[in-house]
């Protein structure tokens, strides 16, 4: 049997108390394309990590041709003829595209200096070599898209010959012609017997370049397979089949009034958006990222101001200057990063459970206690956040749970209108199903919700309607029933595709 | 160890921990200067070193409060220089004029504070370069407007009311130390138990996530920095009722000392935890290790490179700590 060019074995991973890889293990043969599929919170973004040297795993082995090896750092796994990818780019935004590909090899000058012209010129050289001509090496970083540096990124790796090359995600900010070049790139390599392990989301991928997949579920590696149909992997990724995962959808009564309502709003990357949401109504906003669901959001809530158009709750013209203005109105957000834009991740659940409701529970501005204990412990009950305590920090928790106090931060108040951004990104899958639960739940007595997803999949199953925005507009409304996920991607990429 | 151990918070956590450290810290150095030179920890002794850290601990509470928002001010030393020069000045000595010059100085102390605040909050100001700015602002309207000391009313005393509050005793304390004994109850129930002392802290934690949670982030940090400025000037008013007159200076050794003191006490020098508890046992151990310094004879520079060796020390020690806790 021959040595395998890269081994993880039984490799365990917490981050203050919570578990990202319990024993993870997979083999990638020289001269093999080898993919790590699992849902978000998996733990293979942090297995990669580990792999290319940049987080120490707190037990289980790394084995590179069959040797047991430390990595300390980065330039251990560079030694190893190991190169990573990562998800979070890596290079310097204030540096130029040729000083970032040369970066620690810049070729010097009789005196020793780094040779800005020189740089440039192997620069050059090695964004042709890698048939990459639309990129200026003389551009800052900063300046160039997502796209770009990615791709920045993939040529500085693979131009160091890599004997093992780890990809995470490098498909997930590449549209298909740079995808098409990407898998030209793995397959050269492959042939030079470099072995390529790369995660992605995107199952046709998958299958058109990796000769064997790994699956992970909860930290864990549930098994190796050379060929596996969608259906089969999706149930060991999620341990449930996928119309389970998702409660039934209650049509919407007919009658039911506006509770919010834009009107051509417009704003940075915000261009006559209109819609009106119904009480009682999830309406579902969906497309590529970047596309103006952020500014969208942060728009309604107060937190960014619209150039143009209107705002309306339940039938009265709003403008809103704050988000305390919007909280005021009956409107709730879930944002984004719930670690840096939600929680106060050192204090307790507590804390962070009674934020939105301290008004209620002051009087002549001291707090009440009992008050803020027994609504904080209401918010642990109702909605089953496994916690060893209100008094533990927030941080502590998992990040469904920590998804699960935010929420309910949210649902001690009045708030009438819901609006949630990409609530399950990060969360584990029976943490998402309960999610699901408490969206449909809350449209069922009444509330009104905007829910944007990153997950196309979500939003064909949980929505009534769903928006697709594409450069700022909203580029296709859908009907349910019969939204497909398929219909939401197409919708928000048809341009891309046309041009 | 199992996961229910880790996850039991102690009563003694790693805030409450660092508070005692400080003041078991005063208590080893008040008897290293007993063993240096007997009568130091005389009841009289240690009731003059509790006096002189009032002063400290006085414009530390200022400087905890905008260091639990992540904040600092560097203004400290003229505002409370102006605010000395301006109660002798407008006071001119007379009991009778003690209120409104009283009113005067705490409310150009918190003025002043409020718009430190206003430049941070409002325009985004950093806080080093807001504060530093309106220190420098301070003395040059102080220097401008007493000619440099040498305006008449300058040399005017403290009123006596004041002289009194600082010297006289009161069932065996000094006056002084009774208010300071008021402020840190007040600061410390503000901070605990008041819905403002709550969004102080979650302004600390995490600026972003308390304003899109509905907190009102300008408008606590301009307060915050408010009562700084009129913590300041109160020092001030404290400090001429010490030694009967202004002077110009008297404010610089404020900054360094109410900082150190916030320091030593464990609040975190990034904001969001720590308690004024915690300052008052730095401004008390801190001026007992000055104290003992002078017992030495250790001469001015040796001390101040003890200082910033001691602070220095602290902050390791608690980097330390963060990375392992």
């Amino acid at each position: 049997m021959t040595i395998a060019a890269v081994e993880a074995v039984d490799i365990g991973k917490a981050y203050g108390g919570v578990a990202a890889l319990t024993k993870a293990s997979f083999t990638a043969q020289a001269g093999e394309v080898h993919a790590l599929v699992g849902e978000n919170g998996a733990g293979k973004s942090t297995l990669i990590k580990i792999m290319g040297g940049r987080v120490r795993p707190d037990s289980g082995e790394i084995r590179i041709g069959g040797q047991a090896v430390s990595l300390n750092g980065p330039q251990a796994a560079h030694h190893l003829g190991a190169w990573t990818v990562f998800q979070e780019l890596t290079l310097l935004p204030w540096m130029t595209v040729a000083e970032n590909l040369l970066l620690q090899q810049e070729p010097r000058s009789s005196l020793g200096l780094i040779s800005r012209q020189a740089t440039l010129r192997d620069a050059d050289a090695l964004l042709a070599r890698y048939g990459v001509m639309h990129i200026d090496p003389r551009a800052l970083v900063e300046d160039i898209s997502l796209a770009e540096r990615q791709t920045v990124e993939i040529v500085r790796a693979v131009s160091h010959a890599p004997k093992i090359l780890f990809l995470d995600e490098p498909t997930s900010s590449l549209v298909e012609r740079e995808v098409e070049w990407l898998f030209g790139q793995i397959r050269r390599l492959r042939e030079q017997g470099c072995s390529i392990v790369f995660t992605s989301h995107r199952w046709a991928e998958i299958r058109s370049i990796a000769d064997r997949i790994t699956i992970f579920r909860g930290g864990a590696d549930v098994g190796t397979f050379t060929d596996i149909d969608e259906d089969e992997a999706v149930r060991l990724m999620t341990g449930r089949r996928v119309e389970a995962l998702y409660p039934p959808l209650t049509p919407r009564p007919a009658a039911a009034p506006v509770m919010l309502e834009a009107r051509s709003l417009s704003g940075p990357n915000l261009r006559q958006v209109s819609f009106a949401l119904h009480q009682g109504e999830v309406l579902g906003v969906g497309g590529l990222a970047g596309h103006g669901h952020r500014e969208l959001f942060r728009t309604v809530f107060g937190d960014a101001h619209a150039s143009g158009g209107t705002l309306t709750v339940q039938g009265k013209e709003k403008k809103f200057r704050s988000p305390r203005a919007a909280i005021a109105s009956g409107i709730a957000l879930v944002p984004e990063d719930r670690k840096t834009e939600g929680l106060l991740l050192r204090m307790s659940v507590r804390d962070n459970a009674s934020l939105a409701i301290l008004k209620r529970l002051t009087r002549f501005g001291i707090l009440k206690p009992q008050e803020e204990r027994r609504a904080a412990q209401h918010v642990v009950d109702s909605l089953r956040v496994r916690t060893a305590g209100i008094g533990l920090a927030v941080g502590a928790l998992s990040g469904g749970n920590q998804q699960k106090v935010l929420l309910g931060r949210w649902l001690e108040t009045e708030c009438q209108i819901l609006l949630l951004y990409d609530v399950t990104r990060g969360v584990d899958v029976a943490t998402k199903h309960e999610i699901y639960e408490l969206v449909a739940s809350l449209a069922r007595s009444g509330h009104a919700i905007l829910f944007y997803s990153s997950d196309a999949e979500e939003l064909a199953h949980l929505c009534h309607r769903v928006l697709v925005m594409r450069e700022g507009v909203v580029a296709a409304e859908l009907h349910a029933p019969g939204i497909t996920a398929e219909d939401i991607v197409s919708a928000a990429v048809r341009d891309h595709r046309a041009a | 160890m199992s996961a229910a151990t880790t996850r039991k918070q102690p009563f003694l956590n790693r805030e409450r921990r660092r508070i005692l450290y400080a003041f078991l810290a005063g208590i080893i150095l008040f008897i290293i200067g007993e063993l240096v030179r007997p009568g130091f920890a005389s009841p009289s002794g240690i009731r003059a070193i509790l006096v002189v850290a009032s002063f400290v601990g006085i414009v530390a509470a200022g400087q905890t409060f905008v260091i639990l928002i992540g904040g600092i001010d560097l203004s400290v030393p003229w505002v409370l220089n102006a605010g000395a020069i301006l109660m002798v000045t407008s006071s001119l000595g007379h009991d009778a004029r003690a209120i409104p010059a009283l009113a005067l100085t705490l409310g150009m102390g918190a003025a002043v504070g409020a718009l430190n605040g206003a430049g941070v909050a409002l325009l985004g100001i950093p806080a080093v370069v807001m504060t530093l700015a309106m220190n420098g602002i301070m003395q040059g309207l102080t220097l401008g407007l007493s000619g440099g000391m040498t305006c008449t009313s300058c040399g005017a005393y403290a009123p006596p009311v004041v002289q009194a509050a600082v010297h006289h005793s009161f069932l065996g304390l000094p006056i002084v130390l009774w208010i300071w004994i008021a402020i840190i109850i007040v600061v410390s129930f503000l901070l605990a138990m008041t819905r403002f002392g709550r969004m102080t802290y979650t302004v600390g934690n995490n600026a972003r996530a308390s304003h899109l949670a509905g907190i009102h982030v300008s408008g606590v940090t301009i307060v915050l920095y408010a009562l700084s400025g009129f913590f300041s000037a109160l020092a001030g008013i404290m400090l001429v009722g010490f030694g009967g007159q202004a002077a110009l200076g008297m404010g610089d050794p404020y900054l360094f000392q109410s900082i150190a003191a916030v320091v030593i006490g464990g609040v975190y020098i990034l904001g969001g935890r720590g308690h004024y508890l915690g300052s008052v046992a730095g401004a008390i151990s801190l001026t007992v290790l000055v104290s003992v310094l002078l017992a030495f004879n250790m001469p001015d520079y040796g001390r101040s490179i003890v200082y910033g060796v001691v602070i220095l020390a602290l902050l390791l020690l608690y980097g330390r700590e963060e990375e392992n806790g």
